[in-house]
């Protein structure tokens, strides 16, 4: 099985690079954000609610998600593509384990929000970013980024099995950009005013994500059990997302 | 090779595929005619473990399509109506692919590849990608990934649907050639009646849902009776003595009368000749699929293309 995902993985990597406009506007656009949210929010961050932490290091997170979210769309798109010329099809017609043919598309998803993660860090970098807690925090940071990355490609990976449009497709990963709000994206959850939204918060896994991310970026000292939480977030969502779309797999022929 | 036992599908509560059974013996051409919409595609896709079965039973080469799906997709190859090619990969990369996913070693996949497109005429344009070929070559690259893993049972869903007279008959020598040289189990659908008695040693025919008949094609057409000769006369009052004394009928035109062979056609001319009749056309027809056709349901089959 692992051989086959690796082929297929190969196959849709070459198939992104071979079609650039697939994924260079998201990382212009994931890059950009963190640009704009650093030079319009940064003040906020000499509330004593923040401890002296650098508004940089806090809203890095809420960069690589949103990032996540906006381009992990990217493998559902392929998918629906792949449907519509047949060869999903003829895919299925391979003796090929129905997990492998959908991680394949999921996994080359997840390489390319790793890419992206990378340039985001890039562009921290030159605005001034330091990691208090040192490289540690910058490799931790990337385990939660793929993971939730594979996460989110799996969504639209299953999602663009079971419409099978690319505009629904599209639409299902829009549906996720909210939750990226209703959460602790700009301030902590100390600073939240609203009940609501601090339920929201609360019950939004992106929260775990982004706050798993801070608990190795923030301080010197590393927050394992925050960081745990994200992990564990992260790798159900995965594990539930590659079921999700190998159960649609089946069937998934051009309508 | 292939044994069907009342195999169903159903869409919501609509039997699109109702209680069908045949079986398709080792080394035959086996053609499923009907008009569009007859659920002929379904078959194949249920036959090919790429949809599921609603009720009934399947197996190909012994392996249960249901439950051994598996072993199925190693044994057969298939070429859908719409061909299944990603136009962004090289026909060379597509057929490479290919075998790796059948299991083979990246050199022997390389070696097949470059087997099948010269097989198919592609060796020219092997490292194109495959979005920059014309609908024909689209078509043989599509064959040749139907063939990389060397399968025994070959489905082929309209293989010449759409395609010009001249594309049908390159189609039809390429089946033929597989079956003789390689032994090659063919079942291939159709909606053309021409290209079923051709090509095919048996005949099913479906319609909505149905098998309606089954053999081969003089044993279809032996189902509808016999020869009939179509005369069209000079004369109004001529012809309808003539429809008279042979017993015929008038249809569209055409007086039609029942045949034995020579012997009617020799009682007409001399009808003819004795009577100073003018015959302006006179045809021998034989019993063809169209007539069973139009036998078994009523109604007069539609080609589509």
């Amino acid at each position: 099985m692992w051989r086959e995902t690796l082929i297929l993985t190969k196959r849709s990597l070459l198939v992104t690079l071979r079609n650039p406009f697939s994924f260079i506007p998201n990382l212009i656009i994931s890059v950009f954000f963190l640009l704009v949210y650093t030079s319009g929010l940064s003040g906020i961050s000499s509330l004593p609610q923040f401890g002296g932490v650098d508004y940089l290091n806090f809203i890095l997170p809420v960069s690589i998600v949103s990032g996540a979210v906006g381009g992990a769309g990217g493998a559902g798109q392929a998918l629906v593509k792949d449907i519509e010329s047949g060869y999903f099809a003829r895919l299925l017609l391979t003796p090929v384990s129905r997990t492998s043919i959908v991680l394949g598309p999921m996994l080359a998803g997840m390489l390319q929000l790793f890419v992206q993660t990378l340039l985001i860090f890039g562009m921290g970098f030159l605005l001034g970013l330091s990691i208090p807690a040192g490289i540690s925090g910058f490799f931790l940071t990337i385990v939660l980024a793929l993971g939730f990355g594979l996460a989110f490609a799996g969504y639209s990976v299953g999602v663009a099995l079971k419409t099978r449009n690319a505009q629904a497709a599209q639409a299902g990963t829009l549906l996720f950009f909210p939750l990226i709000f209703l959460s602790t994206t700009f301030v902590p959850k100390e600073l939240i005013e609203a009940e609501w939204l601090k339920i929201a918060a609360t019950l939004n896994p992106t929260t775990y994500i982004m706050e798993g991310m801070r608990a190795v970026l923030l301080r010197e000292t590393i927050d394992w059990s925050v960081y745990t939480q994200g992990v564990i977030v992260a790798a159900v969502l995965s594990i539930a997302m590659v079921v999700f779309a190998a159960l649609n797999a089946r069937g998934a022929l051009k309508k | 090779m292939i044994e069907v036992d009342r195999l169903t599908k159903e869409y919501n509560g609509k039997k699109v595929v109702d209680q069908i059974s045949f079986h398709v013996d080792k080394g035959e051409i086996f053609a499923f005619l009907g008009p569009n919409g007859a659920g002929k595609s379904t078959t194949v896709q249920m036959l090919t473990t790429l949809i599921a079965v609603s009720s009934g039973s399947a197996t190909i080469n012994q392996y249960d399509i249901q439950r051994n799906q598996k072993d199925v997709r190693l044994q057969i190859g298939v070429a859908l109506q719409e061909t299944g090619i990603d136009n962004d990969l090289t026909g060379e990369e597509l057929l490479v692919l290919q075998g790796k996913l059948f299991g083979f070693s990246k050199d022997k996949a390389v070696e097949r590849a470059v087997e099948l497109l010269e097989l198919v005429g592609l060796s020219a344009d092997g490292k194109r990608r495959a979005g920059t070929y014309s609908g024909g070559m689209k078509r043989r690259l599509d064959l040749a990934l139907t063939l990389v893993h060397q399968p025994t049972v070959l489905f082929l869903d309209e293989p010449t649907t759409g395609l010009d007279p001249a594309s049908r008959q390159q189609i039809w020598t390429e089946v033929r050639r597989l079956n003789e040289e390689y032994g090659t189990t063919i079942f291939l659908t159709t909606q053309y009646l021409e290209e079923a008695d051709q090509l095919a040693d048996r005949i099913a025919i479906i319609n909505d849902g149905k098998l309606i008949a089954e053999g081969t094609a003089a044993e279809l057409k032996a189902l509808n009776g016999t020869e009939r000769i179509e005369v069209v006369l000079e004369g109004e009052q001529s012809s309808e003595a003539f429809r008279q004394a042979f017993d015929g009928r008038i249809e569209k035109g055409l007086i039609i009368l029942p045949s034995n062979g020579t012997e009617t056609l020799k009682q007409v001319v001399r009808y003819l000749d004795e009577q100073h009749v003018t015959a302006r056309s006179l045809v021998v027809k034989q019993p063809s699929l169209d007539d069973v056709f139009i036998q078994l349901t009523g109604q007069a089959y539609k080609e589509e293309s």
